[in-house]
């Protein structure tokens, strides 16, 4: 499946803001897309679009603050910097508790912002990579059988076969087979690399 | 955590103030002088000693630290302790300082003046 290409959205409600942000994101490659309100934003963002969002913390209507806390109830993971003309300590705290990836006082240079936005992107890039990685594995572990399920979870404690069938009851043979089918439905190389990918699920 | 004979709020666990000798560090243990267990550790290698005992209850970050930089002191203790609320005392209106904390682990970040209640409350939510 082609990845779908990053956007830097941006919401904010002042004309001016909106047209510079996206002037100077279009000057850096970058692809954006503007909102005028936290509402509209909202009635059309996916989860699954990639990307980071440029948030201004004082709007009518719903703010910043309160869009973020909406987001973080329907479990997006975009990375969020928050612009505002108006920051304080306690305004900054609170965005970045809730998970804000950054928090920018206007004025700012543009290289400022461009710097920071390219850091989200990557981030965003980073954990939706993660996430493709453990859903593959997670694929790989339905696939195992009960038993193959049981033996798995034996050697990557680190068990070896003779103490695996101890435990299961069975012949060493049959740990073997079983083992042998582990490896070649998990795609793991090594013990070592199984053990990684248990972690990487349990993490 | 209960009042103790003195009058002071007695908390098992211990609160670690990490800052130079200053006015500034001076004014934050007073502030906290309503609880027991306040250390003041003479290193910042001590104070990250004391951050790793399972007697830690919470950090406080009360001044410029003149070893390092409070961003990685900030990570080191953070890297010690994951769930150890850390409280960083900065100057007012000081927004970009108190978000480089917030990022590189601090819980809270608290600006003086105008007075050291918000800490106490922090610190008091922290040891219970």
């Amino acid at each position: 499946m082609k990845d779908m290409p990053q956007t830097v959205f941006v919401v904010d409600d002042d004309d001016a803001v909106r047209n510079s942000l996206r002037m100077l994101l279009k000057s850096a490659g970058v692809h954006a897309e503007v909102s005028a309100s936290a509402q509209e934003f909202l009635s059309t963002y996916q989860a699954s679009q990639p990307g980071c969002l440029v948030l201004d913390v004082r709007m009518p209507g719903m703010s910043g603050l309160e869009m973020q806390h909406e987001l973080n109830l329907r479990g997006a993971t975009i990375p969020v910097i928050f612009i505002t003309g108006h920051g304080d300590i306690p305004m900054a705290v609170e965005a970045m508790q809730h998970g804000a990836f950054d928090f920018l006082q206007k004025p700012f240079r543009d290289q400022d912002l461009l710097d920071r936005v390219q850091r989200a992107l990557t981030r965003d890039a980073d954990y939706r990579a993660r996430l493709r990685h453990t859903d593959r594995i997670r694929e790989r572990l339905a696939s195992l059988s009960p038993r193959e399920r049981e033996v798995l979870e034996l050697v990557t404690q680190g068990k070896a076969n003779k103490m695996v069938a101890g435990d299961l009851g069975v012949s060493q043979r049959t740990v073997e087979i079983h083992r042998a089918h582990v490896m070649q439905k998990m795609e793991a190389g090594s013990l070592a690399e199984l053990v990684r990918m248990m972690m990487a699920v349990a993490s | 955590m209960n009042a103790n004979s003195n009058g002071g709020i007695k908390s098992v666990r211990t609160i670690i103030v990490a800052g130079q000798s200053s006015d500034r560090t001076r004014e934050v243990l007073r502030a906290l002088s309503g609880f027991t267990n306040v250390i003041w550790p003479t290193s910042l290698e001590s104070a990250l000693a004391q951050t790793n005992s399972k007697d830690a209850g919470c950090l406080v970050i009360a001044d410029d630290l003149r070893e390092e930089p409070i961003d990685e002191f900030l990570q080191e203790a953070r890297g010690l302790q994951r769930n150890l609320p850390i409280f960083v005392i900065t100057d007012p209106d000081d927004v970009a300082e108190a978000v480089s904390a917030m990022r590189h682990g601090a819980t809270a970040v608290i600006e003086i003046p105008p007075s050291y209640a918000a800490l106490c409350e922090e610190v008091s939510r922290a040891m219970q």
